[in-house]
């Protein structure tokens, strides 16, 4: 993909059009039918209902992901609100202002600060699944997906009291928000409100001695960050990891549960858990749209998009690009695809994807060694704007190892 | 051909060292080791791996 700014636009053609809603309930709950029709017809299609140009096709996802200067993060949200309220933070900043408020987010978050954390995480797995397989049968998402990393991150943070009682509609409703200004958007813009107020309230005070929470408010203190950043930092580790980590749990339940042949291939070696994460992560993204918008032409496969473009850069049809990975509808955790695109890619790369390796790493180790088999009911699924998850996955009987 | 480690960016995530330990690692306070920083033919598509896979884009191969 060439991305210099395109001189000679009369030469160049416009994207094909397409009428396709990505934010329709049927369109959220079942992606990949309409991401390939789009990653057919080119990689790149104006969705003309809305306005939005959709990256369709593995490379040249990667490619914008990585060129921060064309394709600026200032509009990552599809409505002007949500791209307002988040004026300021690292996500929605691009560099030289991004680097510092990057390093401020990662100090506490990257995998060399969480590293002590690891046996602890583990342990906390390990527990959790005995506990379950003991049980026999349980509701795997509330029991285990949203559970686990509930606990996880309200400990790390050190939040207590009403705080750890609103992570889980908080953190839902901070994603939500991103969409277009639909019902969902509208729904959860009071929500969301309810965080944004707390975390311009918090104090080091409010949370647990020695959690990275109080860290972040000491680094504010000894001027490491700016003043004031402390409570966005907070922000984006409940708005961007509670519901994308409480995703990923729950679909590596249903996805080890759908394919036992795939469970018993991790059974038999250890070694490829995280190689398993990453086929969940790519067969399943926890999020299937980001937004970006273009500071000029872009010339994309000899495709124009202008200046000043919403771009909807579709994560999951990329990782079912058959350019890029063969078979790629089948779920195979030896593929290992340790270059799938639902961490995102380069500046704005997953800040929390260190915390998700550990917790879900740790879920699949303790199930591969507890769990020989899991029956499992229908699942239940609603759809969301940004994050798509399972909302009830009924274990009925689990064959233990 | 050179590995070139943007040390601003790295956030020591490992998967570079995960797949080219031949070239690179960890140290104990996590911060990354080019143990050769220029490569020949033979280990250039491992170097070129390595670099596919920081998910920071904190390296690459020239």
């Amino acid at each position: 993909m060439d991305v210099s700014s395109a001189t000679f636009t009369e030469h160049m053609t416009k994207p094909p059009p397409s009428d396709v809603d990505l934010f329709a309930d049927d369109v959220l709950l079942d992606p990949s039918p309409v991401h390939a029709e789009l990653r057919d017809m080119g990689p790149v299609v104006h969705l003309s209902k809305s306005d939005v140009y959709a990256l369709t096709r593995y490379d040249v996802i990667r490619e914008a992901l990585a060129d921060w200067e064309s394709f600026s993060s200032a509009s990552i949200a599809f409505n002007p609100a949500a791209n307002e309220a988040l004026t300021g933070t690292s996500l929605a900043s691009d560099p030289p202002v991004h680097t510092a408020l990057r390093a401020a987010l990662t100090e506490n978050l990257s995998p060399r600060a969480l590293r002590g954390l690891k046996g602890r995480i583990e342990a906390k797995a390990d527990a959790l699944v005995t506990e379950l397989v003991r049980e026999g049968s349980f509701e795997a998402v509330d029991a285990l997906a949203r559970a686990f990393p509930l606990e996880v991150v309200a400990d790390l943070i050190g939040f207590t009291g009403h705080v750890r009682d609103n992570m889980l509609r908080w953190g839902q409703a901070a994603m939500q928000v991103l969409g277009p200004m639909n019902q969902r958007t509208a729904e959860n813009f009071p929500v969301a409100g309810e965080l944004y107020a707390w975390c311009s309230e918090v104090t080091a005070d409010d949370l647990a001695e020695g959690s990275v929470g109080r860290g972040i408010f000491d680094a504010e203190a000894r001027g490491t960050i700016p003043e004031g950043t402390a409570g966005h930092i907070i922000h984006q580790y409940l708005g961007a990891g509670v519901d994308t980590t409480i995703a990923a749990i729950g679909n590596i339940v249903a996805l080890l549960a759908a394919h036992p042949d795939q469970l018993d291939r991790v059974r038999a070696a250890p070694s490829l858990v995280p190689a398993a994460f990453n086929e969940v992560l790519r067969y399943w993204p926890p999020v299937n749209v980001w937004g970006r918008v273009t500071t000029r032409d872009v010339e994309i496969e000899g495709f124009v998009v202008p200046a000043g473009a919403q771009i909807a850069v579709l994560l999951g049809a990329g990782n079912r690009d058959p350019r890029h990975y063969e078979n790629p509808d089948a779920f195979l955790v030896e593929r290992n695809p340790v270059d799938h695109l639902s961490f995102g890619y380069g500046p704005h790369g997953c800040a929390g994807q260190g915390l998700a390796r550990l917790e879900a790493h740790a879920v699949i180790e303790a199930l591969s060694r507890h769990v020989k088999r899991l029956v499992v009911g229908p699942e239940v699924r609603v759809p969301g704007n940004i994050t798509r998850s399972i909302e009830e996955l009924p274990v009925l009987e689990v064959v233990p190892a | 051909m050179r590995i070139v480690l943007d040390r601003a960016r790295c956030e020591g995530h490992g998967l570079c060292e995960e797949t080219a330990p031949q070239l690179m690692h960890l140290d104990d306070d996590a911060e990354l080791v080019l143990d050769r920083e220029e490569v020949g033919e033979a280990d250039a598509a491992l170097a070129r791996a390595a670099a596919r896979v920081c998910p920071v884009a904190a390296l690459r191969v020239e």
